[in-house]
């Protein structure tokens, strides 16, 4: 009896393992995450972003429901055509869902590339005024995910998006934001080398790298 | 023990055995029935939820039972929860969620407010453009003269708002006041701000009708806000036409430490360029900066600030009807400005800062022969606390101190005389929002001086209404209170207050890159200082003088329309009439020109890595005497007219070189005359005009950054 007890909580534990912990989270982040690479339209990626939140509430001591719904909102402000208050909006939306992120997973490459993202976002609302105050703290905060981990293959892509456009500018060549690109596609292929398909952590960003890269 | 393993098993599997599942519908709608998308449809404390669609309807299934808790959440709305019982059949919701009032999209109080900032909105100029503005050549006062409701007058350099004199803007840094903003300087020759642009990320500038936060102002208010933390160490270089400096940074995580030095001459200048005035002395300058500053706790921050300064200047200014050089004065100035702030967020909603500043300055100065000693200090305490209730409701309370001490001695003559003021000041102000389209504010500020023996109370209002199309008109009202400038209470310590009442109506909209702004003003002035003779020597000063302002104006910036370029333009109309000074009738006054404009353009052209900017003010002329005919200020001069161009390189991120040259046309402006004090034997009064110092102002400056991170650069040094 004893041994079969024992059998089943061996049984249990190595389930939750597999599983991180909870197989209802992992199969709600799977769904999500395959709906967040779909999402095209402001609604797909406010529900998206509603969906990442709740799961956060259910899960309050994971990052990755606070990262994608960071995710998700800036995303959507990339992407929103509406006016500067709109997009500061979702951008402040996401902002506080970087820091709850930042608060269970403190010095996480990943959290501090997303904040960068963020803030880079912010900055391309209007870039005319907001250039020159927020792009020190965007390349600062790219360079500190690279920091970090010097695998990260989105901190980089985004730090040669962000050079990418600091080099058109003033007037400079893309020379600097090329070889990031090319480095962080580099990463890329290593990533999904060593990831498995059905993964948590974030995959995204491939084609940032890629499209700058063409234009080399 | 059997038991226990059966019930684990069934526990597991639980899920596959019930197959009972809820169909939960509904549709979300604001109060005014219009329909919410996007809004987070769950039960709490499951996966279980959706999203409502375009048409606010939503449709989820759920394999809960009994009773559970339907939450709504959506961004601008306040969160709605429901308790439902899932085994009744078939549930179907109808929501009405409920606004939240969020400081990015609720309405905000623009009546006689100008902000610039970065973050905000109702935002009119930004932290940069105080510096790239041509005209300004690097004083912060520079690019809020091309600003509505201001007027330029090119022999003071102060600020002038809507017919009031320069003494009647008071300027904070960081909520504290500061005293003489201003370098001192000989009649007639302009003067510049103290302080760094360098300094400051944001403003607050109002030509009325402000907050009851503010005090002793009867025109207008500029609240300087100082940058938080900076990002890097670095080294600044500036090397100027008329000077140089150095400023260190060292930054940490959550504090940091800047102290710079500078140094001004403008002798090797003006033995270049011919100047109008005739100097003996060309003015010259250092100061030194030390600034602090500490993260508090989570929120709160501590900043501390010291600036000290010396300078000086000799020059011969030519008297009407007399041969020769004329007059000689000689100023020395030592000015000293300190001070610390705070902070901090406390529990339950409560807010508060503070701080306290000192203020310390001395003027020697010599005329002809006769030698004069001033000091004037100011210490400055205030402690806030607001309280917001909710989202719609807050609450500002606030007490100040104001020690104030003057004294000014005849050198030779052995004479002195002095006075030591305290006031203590109270306010409090409530803001409420009826709906993130409409909010009141009211505000009353109570005063004490014991040198006047005089208690004040000045109420004021403020109403916003936000309009359909983002546009949004506000309105303002208010009494104001200023005690007389240093130099007449000395003679007469029972001054008591001067008296301003304001009206201001306002409209502003701000979208996509362009922003309209229209305001209509009046202002009534009371118990304004008269006297009899100079001013220098005024006798029988009393309160009999009154007077008024009314006007309106308009200012359009347009980020948009053509590529890479910015421009505003800046029209105010002032109609002005008071008596004070030494004048018996209500006139003009030689400060307030009817029409004033202003038009500011900048081009950034990226192929050449650099920023072209021109700006352009003109006003219709200042009103003078001319004693050879009857009556007061019934002369006007010939309309002021001023174009600055600048050019800003930036061949590398950390390297910037900045050109810039002021009334390139070489207009020869006016800005009064000066009049004999007796007629000649033809039995006229001879005059002089008041000239410009220079036909043109040229400044050339090379900034240099040196950091490990090759892209800062000093930009805003410029």
């Amino acid at each position: 009896m004893k041994t079969s007890i024992l059998t089943l909580a061996l049984f249990i534990s190595w389930v939750s393992l597999a599983f991180a912990n909870d197989p209802a989270y992992e199969k709600a982040m799977l769904t999500q995450l395959e709906n967040l690479k779909s999402a095209n339209s402001k609604t797909e990626y406010q529900a998206a972003a509603n969906a990442f939140e709740r799961i956060g509430n259910m899960n309050t001591d994971a990052w990755h429901p606070p990262y994608y719904t960071a995710l998700a909102y800036t995303q959507m402000a990339m992407r929103a055509e509406g006016s500067m208050k709109e997009k500061d909006a979702l951008l402040d939306k996401a902002m506080e869902h970087v820091k709850k992120a930042a608060d269970i997973s403190p010095s996480n490459s990943e959290i501090v590339a997303m904040e960068g993202y963020v803030i880079m976002a912010k900055l391309s609302a209007d870039p005319g005024s907001r250039g020159q105050s927020l792009s020190p703290i965007v390349l600062q905060t790219f360079g500190k995910a690279m920091g970090l981990d010097k695998t990260n293959p989105r901190a980089m892509a985004l730090m040669a998006q962000m050079e990418n456009g600091m080099a058109q500018f003033f007037g400079q060549g893309p020379e600097k934001a090329c070889r990031l690109a090319k480095t962080s596609l580099e990463l890329f292929d290593k990533e999904s080398e060593t990831t498995l398909s059905n993964t948590l952590n974030p995959t995204w960003g491939r084609e940032l790298a890629e499209g700058l890269e063409k234009s080399c | 023990m059997k038991t226990l393993i059966f019930n684990s098993i069934l526990f597991l599997l639980l899920p596959f055995f019930t197959n009972g599942q809820t169909q939960l519908t509904g549709m979300v709608k604001t109060s005014y029935g219009e329909t919410v998308p996007g809004v987070s449809v769950f039960l709490k404390g499951t996966y279980d939820g959706t999203t409502t669609d375009v048409d606010g309807k939503f449709a989820f299934e759920t394999q809960e039972t009994g009773l559970q808790i339907l939450a709504f959440q959506a961004m601008g709305f306040k969160s709605q929860e429901l308790s439902i019982n899932l085994n009744e059949s078939a549930p179907s919701f109808s929501i009405i969620l409920k606004e939240s009032i969020n400081e990015l999209t609720a309405v905000t109080i623009s009546a006689g407010a100008m902000e610039a900032s970065d973050e905000k909105k109702a935002v009119v100029l930004r932290p940069l453009d105080i510096v790239t503005t041509p005209s300004a050549m690097g004083d912060i006062i520079g690019a809020f003269q091309t600003l509505p409701g201001t007027s330029t007058v090119g022999n003071d350099g102060r600020l002038f708002v809507r017919g009031g004199d320069a003494s009647e803007t008071a300027i904070f840094i960081d909520g504290m006041k500061v005293g003489n903003a201003f370098g001192t300087t000989a009649n007639n020759v302009p003067t510049r701000t103290r302080f760094n642009p360098n300094l400051f990320k944001g403003s607050f500038f109002s030509t009325g009708g402000y907050s009851a936060e503010y005090g002793q102002a009867l025109s207008s208010a500029l609240a300087l806000q100082t940058i938080d933390l900076p990002l890097r160490n670095q080294g600044d270089i500036s090397l100027m036409s008329v000077g140089m400096g150095y400023t260190q940074t060292l930054a940490g995580e959550k504090s940091s430490l800047t102290a710079s030095a500078n140094f001004m001459d403008l002798s090797p200048y003006q033995a270049l360029i011919k100047q109008n005035f005739d100097w003996e002395r060309s003015p010259y300058s250092w100061d030194a900066e030390v600034s602090a500053r500490r993260k508090w706790g989570k929120n709160g921050m501590v900043k501390a600030y010291l600036h000290t300064e010396a300078g000086g200047m000799q020059l011969w200014q030519p008297q009407p009807g007399q041969e020769g050089r004329g007059q000689m004065i000689t100023i020395h100035n030592r000015y000293t400005f300190a001070q610390t702030s705070f902070r901090q967020s406390g529990k339950k909603d409560w807010n508060y800062y503070g701080g306290i500043s000192y203020s310390d300055n001395s003027d020697k100065i010599n005329l002809n022969t006769i030698d004069v000693k001033q000091r004037n200090r100011l210490i400055h305490g205030k402690i806030v606390g607001v309280k917001g209730f909710s989202d719609r409701f807050s609450i500002k309370n606030g007490l100040e101190t104001f020690t104030h001490n003057y004294v000014e001695h005849l050198v030779e003559e052995g004479l002195s005389r002095s006075y030591l003021d305290q006031q203590v000041n109270i306010f409090t102000e409530t803001d409420y929002y009826f709906s993130s389209k409409m909010v009141f504010r009211g505000g009353l500020r109570s005063g004490y001086s014991s040198l006047a023996g005089e208690g004040w109370l000045d109420p004021r209002v403020s109403l916003a209404y936000k309009l359909e199309n983002e546009g949004q008109f506000s309105f303002a009202a208010g009494t104001f209170s200023q005690l007389p400038l240093e130099q007449q209470r000395v003679i007469n310590p029972e001054l008591g207050n001067t008296k301003a009442s304001h009206l201001i109506l306002n409209y502003f909209i701000s979208k996509s890159g362009r922003t309209f702004r229209a305001e209509a003003f009046h202002k009534d002035y009371k118990q304004l200082v008269t006297f009899e003779g100079l001013p220098q020597a005024a006798l029988n000063l009393r309160q009999d003088g009154a007077g008024y302002a009314g006007g309106m104006d308009v200012f359009y910036r347009d980020r948009k329309t053509i590529k890479n370029t910015d421009f505003w333009i800046t029209y105010s109309y002032v109609n002005s009439r008071r008596q004070f000074a030494h004048f018996s009738t209500k006139v003009q006054p030689g400060f307030a020109p009817v029409h004033n404009g202003s038009v500011v353009v900048k081009h950034f052209i990226p192929k050449l890595q650099s920023q072209l900017g021109t700006s352009s003010s003109f006003n219709d002329g200042y009103t003078f005497t001319d004693l050879n005919h009857p009556g007061e200020m019934n002369s006007k001069t010939k309309s002021f007219q001023d174009l600055s161009i600048s050019w800003s390189y930036l061949p590398k991120p950390n390297l910037i070189i900045h050109l810039a040259c002021s009334n390139v046309l070489g207009r020869n402006n006016i800005f009064g005359h000066q009049f004999t004090q007796e007629p000649n034997e033809a039995g006229q009064f001879e005059s002089l005009p008041i000239r410009q110092g220079a036909p043109r102002f040229l400044f050339l400056g090379i900034f240099l950054t040196l950091s490990k991170d090759k892209t800062a650069n000093q930009l805003n040094n410029l």
